[in-house]
């Protein structure tokens, strides 16, 4: 009896233990998972969760957003999109300097913001945590320089303190069209990177 | 062998509700500590509290944006009868009201306009006169947040002053 016992408490035990593993990878809360690194939509190495923001989400993007975008509005309102890798699919790394260049969004207004591997600002004080509509030239865009240090001039986006780091494109107001049919509608803004410390000269 | 067939039956059973029962009350698990955070940090209960500008040092929430000017109301509407009377005052720019019941989702945005916009928010299944926009929040919990384009610090002073007309307060009698 005490062994029947033992091994139906010891199934209950691993059952659930491997019931809320899984849970918690699928939906991309497992320590150390990047969980904004996928999505249901993806543009030239952008992700997104259109159902971000809604009850109509599904349980794993639900607990995801809730964890990673609290707050965040549904796609009627904003899109969020979020890459994790230059555009030769190395991670983005506080050691490496990169060019971001935007185009024009099709949205109303758009930013970009870098955060740290918690999804937070990182925490620096050099009042260099976006860049934003505003600062285009001419409404065709920008182009800024992501770097620990400042550049020399021009645009500049810090990541000093930032360590493995992510950027997020907002696009709020976004045009119907690219709610639509994104992939064919947004050119997401491109991430070349240009050198990295202890690169050979 | 056989006598492993019943706890292997337990271990897929347990398997499944504890998957089930984490994705369910994940989010309203994270809210609800979403919730306290927000109230350590001196978000009211039923009125707008403006937090300072969204920098490293003053973050409450992750993935906040610089370039915005957040101000946050909590709410509760445990109690049957009351409702929240909500005002966005005008701004010139971007602005947005949206609502979050306490499992995250957001069940209702209204897009600034020219105009001041006046909403009221009801509890799940309260009844209402339907004279103003009103809103049913699918919970007795949530969090009403305004956005407002403000990039740098002088549209960060500008909103701040709007934002001493918003209203988030608690009513008793309709008085529409």
């Amino acid at each position: 009896m005490i062994a029947r016992l033992a091994r139906y408490s010891f199934a209950l035990a691993i059952g659930a233990a491997l019931g809320m593993a899984s849970a918690l990878y699928l939906a991309g809360l497992w320590p150390g998972m990047k969980p904004l690194d996928f999505g249901d939509v993806e543009v030239e190495g952008w992700r997104s969760d259109f159902a971000i923001g809604s009850d109509t989400a599904d349980m794993y993007t639900r607990a995801r957003v809730a964890r990673h975008g609290l707050l965040a509005l549904a796609k009627s309102e904003a899109v969020y999109f979020t890459r994790t890798t230059d555009g030769e699919g190395a991670p983005l790394r506080e050691e490496c300097t990169y060019r971001l260049t935007v185009g024009k969004m099709p949205a109303g207004w758009w930013s970009v913001t870098l955060y740290d591997d918690d999804s937070l600002l990182p925490m620096n004080e050099d009042e260099a945590l976006s860049v934003n509509q505003e600062q285009e030239t001419g409404g065709e865009g920008l182009v800024a320089t992501i770097a620990a240090e400042k550049p020399e001039g021009g645009i500049w986006i810090s990541s000093r303190n930032a360590g493995s780091f992510d950027l997020t494109l907002r696009l709020y107001m976004p045009d119907e069209a690219l709610l639509a049919d994104p992939e064919a509608i947004l050119k997401p803004p491109v991430v070349e990177r240009l050198s990295c410390a202890g690169d050979t000269p | 062998m056989k006598r492993w067939i019943g706890p292997l039956a337990a271990l897929i059973v347990a398997g499944l509700a504890a998957h089930w029962a984490t994705l369910t009350y994940a989010p309203g698990f994270i809210m609800d500590r979403a919730l306290a955070t927000l109230k350590d940090r001196g978000v009211a209960l039923h009125a707008f509290t403006s937090p300072q500008r969204i920098s490293p040092q003053t973050q409450a929430v992750v993935r906040s944006s610089p370039d915005l000017f957040y101000s946050l109301c909590r709410y509760d509407l445990s109690d049957p009868g009351p409702f929240l009377v909500i005002v966005m005052s005008q701004w010139s720019d971007y602005q947005s009201l949206s609502f979050f019941d306490s499992n995250t989702n957001n069940f209702a945005t209204i897009r600034g306009s020219d105009a001041q916009e006046l909403v009221m928010l009801v509890g799940p299944g309260e009844k209402h006169s339907g004279l103003v926009t009103t809103i049913e929040s699918p919970t007795k919990r949530g969090v009403i947040l305004i956005r407002r384009l403000a990039a740098d610090e002088e549209s960060f002073a500008s909103a701040k002053q709007v934002a001493l007309n918003d209203q988030c307060a608690l009513g008793q009698d309709e008085p529409f």
